[in-house]
């Protein structure tokens, strides 16, 4: 079963290694929001008025909008997120309030942690399309993962086995098989949830089944939505949001997280009050629906049943939400391992293949090991990029936040260019040389720019990023004791000559 | 005190792996330059096993059947790492940083189980 795991592992290897980057990253999304957003400062603010706020500012952007959804302020996210759309189907608008004013904040446009967030299970393709794409990297992913352990004879033998002082190819075996055996729980456990919270994308056919295309129905008997109310078709005269608010606190017992208004000028407009999950393993959110006009309760989503408690409790593994500092270090801990277990397999296919003596490489050989280099290396100059964008870019420039993904693209399809004019014998540890340089430049250009004292631990973390570069750049540039039995070997060839 | 418990965790299981690395010929002659003797395999096996048992019973003690589960899993890969990197570039450390972190472990244990 060794060559399907040779052959699984490869083809989609190199989107599996970002989707472990960026997922991994994913864990950090509210600090990265927050670091790239160092204009909104922790303030408190009465959620209800800015409710209301909110509420006014939609009304003049698009008072005939198919629906509003309003996330209130609290001590993570200091200001007023806003989504409107005209159409079910979008398009989505978006805009970050002052909670104060209930004006646009005055923060440079940035997409922030969601870009990585998304680009995790979208690829930044068609939504649909980059679903589908990693859908089918992580079932193959799967396979990956269930034939390398049956293809790993030794699992327990070589349980705490790493020989570094062998030949390269041991080396990166003995790696790969670490990485991969000690995070195994979180390997299996990651791409299985992620594949469960695609679920109703890849297997709709029991939903189709018998609830036909009233998907909506599906999700209220399953205990995640409230029932969906007709239009009434007569344009109505709401309550104030922040006096929903206030209702919805009171009835909830919390403060809650989003406020979804459907069909905002219609009389049967409705108000979705969505809280903050309970604490508990599951990814779940209480919802109880008010009559926008009557401010009356409507529904309230009640106890899913058993099923539906089973799959959010594997979407809130895979998400993590409920992992508190110490316990989330370990998640992202378990991500880079992850991605380590990627990147090991790959060069180790690439290593495998080295030809012998002075045999030219081959085409694939060559292909494989420039798409590595282009991706374990590139990757990360595109992450460094992007953070440096989002401190280097004019505030004021046009579409500022589609200027930072540009950047982060261009710099790593530049990096990965590069990477295949590099010298053979030098090209990783220059190719890694270059992020490691990006990030140890991020905490600088950050304290010189921005300067606040609450970003050290995200300015530490980039430094350690960038050391832990310089690390696998050095160890790059060492000669390797299979390299140089081969250089001795040479040498005495040519003296025997 | 979850951060607590967790560090409890981690220290345990690393106390149990370091004794299970040491009680496989290759890495007791890395730290010891002899292979194992074979009446210390029983025993440093069965305090291997007792010290991840251990941090399972303060995983589920401190934290619940919820969370504790997790929480020991997560501790398991964290210390296992640990351990490998010992091996591969201070194993003759092993042994004595594996006896070093039951001391840590006793001062945890109270502020783990306080609620």
């Amino acid at each position: 079963m060794a060559w399907l795991h040779t052959w699984s592992g490869l083809v989609v290897g190199w989107v599996l290694f970002a989707i472990f980057v960026t997922g991994t990253a994913s864990y950090y999304r509210t600090d990265i929001s927050h670091w790239m957003r160092p204009e909104l400062s922790d303030s408190s603010s009465d959620p209800a008025a800015a409710a209301t706020r909110a509420g006014a500012f939609l009304q003049k952007a698009m008072p005939n909008a198919a629906g509003w959804s309003v996330r209130l302020p609290n001590a993570e996210n200091p200001a007023v997120e806003v989504y409107w759309w005209p159409h079910p189907g979008g398009p989505y608008h978006h805009a970050l309030l002052d909670p104060a004013t209930g004006e646009p904040a005055r923060v440079r446009d940035t997409r922030g942690g969601d870009f990585l967030y998304r680009f995790h299970f979208e690829l930044s393709l068609p939504p649909i399309w980059g679903r589908w794409i990693v859908s089918v990297c992580a079932m193959i992913l799967l396979i990956a993962l269930i034939s390398g352990i049956v293809t790993h004879r030794r699992i327990f033998a070589d349980f705490f086995t790493f020989r570094r002082d062998r030949s390269a190819q041991r080396g990166w075996l003995d790696a790969h098989n670490v990485m991969g055996v000690l995070a195994l729980p979180f390997h299996l456990m990651i791409v299985y949830t992620g594949l469960v919270t695609l679920s109703a994308m890849l297997m709709p056919w029991g939903m189709k089944a018998v609830y036909g295309n009233d998907p909506l129905r599906y999700y209220a008997e399953a205990g995640l939505a409230t029932p969906g109310v007709a239009p009434a078709g007569r344009p109505g005269t709401p309550l104030p949001l922040g006096e929903l608010v206030a209702r919805a606190a009171a009835a909830g017992g919390a403060v809650p997280e989003v406020m979804l208004v459907t069909r905002p000028s219609d009389a049967g407009a409705t108000v979705t009050a969505y809280f903050e999950e309970p604490m508990g393993l599951a990814h779940l959110h209480p919802q109880i629906a008010y009559g926008a006009d009557t401010g009356s309760e409507i529904a309230r989503v009640g106890k899913p049943g058993a099923a539906t408690r089973t799959g959010a409790v594997m979407a809130g593994l895979h998400e993590a939400h409920f992992a508190a500092a110490p316990l989330r270090l370990l998640f992202f801990l378990c991500g880079v391992m992850g991605a380590a277990t990627v990147a090991s397999g790959l060069v180790l296919w690439t290593v495998a293949r080295v030809p012998r003596g002075a045999d030219p490489e081959g085409f694939g050989l060559r292909l494989v090991r420039l798409l590595n280099i282009g991706t374990i290396a590139g990757l990360p100059v595109g992450l460094a990029a992007y953070f440096l964008a989002n401190r280097l870019l004019p505030l004021g420039l046009e579409a500022r936040a589609d200027w930072e993904i540009r950047v982060f693209f261009a710099a790593w399809i530049t990096a990965a260019i590069a990477a295949s004019l590099y010298p053979r014998r030098r090209a990783w540890s220059v190719a890694l040389a270059v992020p490691a340089c990006a990030f140890l430049v991020i905490p600088v250009i950050d304290a010189v720019l921005v300067g606040q004292p609450r970003f050290l631990a995200f300015d530490a973390a980039m430094a350690v990023v960038g050391l832990a570069l310089v690390a696998g750049s050095r160890l790059a540039a060492r000669p390797r004791p299979a390299e140089s039995r081969l250089v001795e070997a040479k040498l005495s060839r040519t003296v025997e000559a | 005190m979850t951060s607590a418990a967790l560090i409890l965790s981690l220290l345990l299981s690393f106390s149990g792996f370091a004794a299970l690395a040491l009680s496989l010929d290759r890495h007791h002659r890395a730290a010891y330059r002899v292979g194992v003797p074979k009446r210390r395999v029983v025993s440093l096996r069965m305090a291997g096993w007792c010290g991840l048992g251990l941090s399972f019973a303060a995983a589920i003690a401190a934290a619940g059947w919820n969370f504790g589960p997790v929480q020991w899993i997560g501790s398991l890969t964290g210390a296992a790492l640990a351990v490998v990197a010992i091996i591969a570039y201070r194993p003759s450390w092993l042994r004595n940083a594996a006896l070093a972190a039951l001391p840590f472990a006793a001062a945890a244990l109270p502020l783990a189980l306080l609620k």
